[in-house]
């Protein structure tokens, strides 16, 4: 398995100008590792995770203060939160 | 100035660009953060994930995989004139090939060093980056002075990062867009005339082809 070739982060960069594979801050890196163990521990396909996270990412919405790697990795938190609740999967 | 025009769309300056050194001020714990710290703490409680394979996936992708893949092409340029005239003319289409990138949208243009040329990528407004190749890009590739010095003075920033190169050597500098990564071809070191591809792939290093590096010497038998 290569970077390149997980289907889950070769969509993910693509529909985001600011979306780039970049952290500010370790969490967010923490943030990525989980939603690609996780999603492969539930068989979680591309597409429903893009529509998770573009839906997550359109209600987070957009601050100019806010840094976008920051947002970003926000939104795929939420996606990930609810696309484990559907799953009966929460605390 | 670079070489290349931008053409970047709507990004904004990221809210990092006052410190010297691209770190963060200490704040507590961001919201999202604490959101993370959570969910792991469940997920693992859960028995569906374990910290151990978080780390692995993040190393995988910080660390290894995308260096190896950049690394894999540069050595195969190094063992096959016609897979290197491919990839100087036509880079996404050769590194395709190799089974890496090719979804993403952007171009991909290789630069090749030669004796009286380095080249160095850089993303002046934020950080693209060839990432199908390279994997995630280091801290200090995003940073506003890296961004910044490497376009001023080139050969200033090389040296800082250990690469003296002689006057007579001229510096290509190439900002990359959202549409157009760059990576750099290094020269094949000297005395690595019986190596294998493999072989010589293990000492093409992330930095040499950022350009802020060079290949490994090989190991002396």
């Amino acid at each position: 398995m290569s970077a390149a070739a997980d289907p889950i982060l070769t969509e993910l960069e693509l529909p985001r100008s600011n979306g780039e594979l970049v952290f500010e801050e370790p969490w967010q890196a923490r943030a990525l590792g989980m939603g690609v163990v996780t999603m492969r521990a539930l068989g979680v396909g591309v597409g429903e995770w893009r529509d998770a996270l573009a839906t997550a990412i359109a209600e987070h919405g957009y601050d100019s203060d806010e840094d976008p790697a920051a947002a970003y990795y926000t939104a795929w938190i939420t996606a990930l939160e609810r696309l484990l609740a559907e799953r009966g999967v929460s605390a | 100035m670079s070489e290349h025009g931008h053409d970047h769309h709507d990004h904004h300056e990221h809210g990092h660009d006052h410190g010297d050194d691209g770190h963060h001020h200490p704040l507590p714990a961001s919201e999202a953060e604490l959101r993370t710290r959570a969910l792991e703490a469940l997920l693992v409680e859960k028995g569906l994930v374990s910290t151990d394979a978080i780390d692995a996936v993040i190393d995988l992708y910080v660390n290894d995989v995308g260096p190896q893949n950049g690394a894999r092409v540069v050595a195969r340029a190094w063992t096959d004139p016609d897979y290197r005239e491919r990839l100087l003319r036509d880079g996404s289409s050769a590194i395709h090939e190799m089974g890496y990138g090719g979804e993403e949208g952007h171009t991909m243009v290789v630069a090749e060093n030669t004796p009286d040329v380095h080249n160095v990528i850089v993303c002046t407004l934020c950080s693209c980056y060839p990432w199908p190749v390279l994997g995630l890009p280091p801290t200090w590739y995003k940073s506003a002075p890296y961004r910044a010095r490497v376009v001023a003075e080139p050969r200033a920033v090389l040296a800082e990062f250990g690469l003296d190169l002689p006057d007579e050597t001229e510096v290509r500098v190439w900002d990359s867009t959202a549409e157009v990564r760059y990576i750099v071809l290094p020269m094949r070191p000297e005395g690595t005339e019986g190596l294998s591809a493999d072989e010589l792939a293990e000492l093409v290093t992330r930095d040499s082809m950022i350009g802020t590096g060079l290949p490994k010497a090989p190991a002396t038998a």
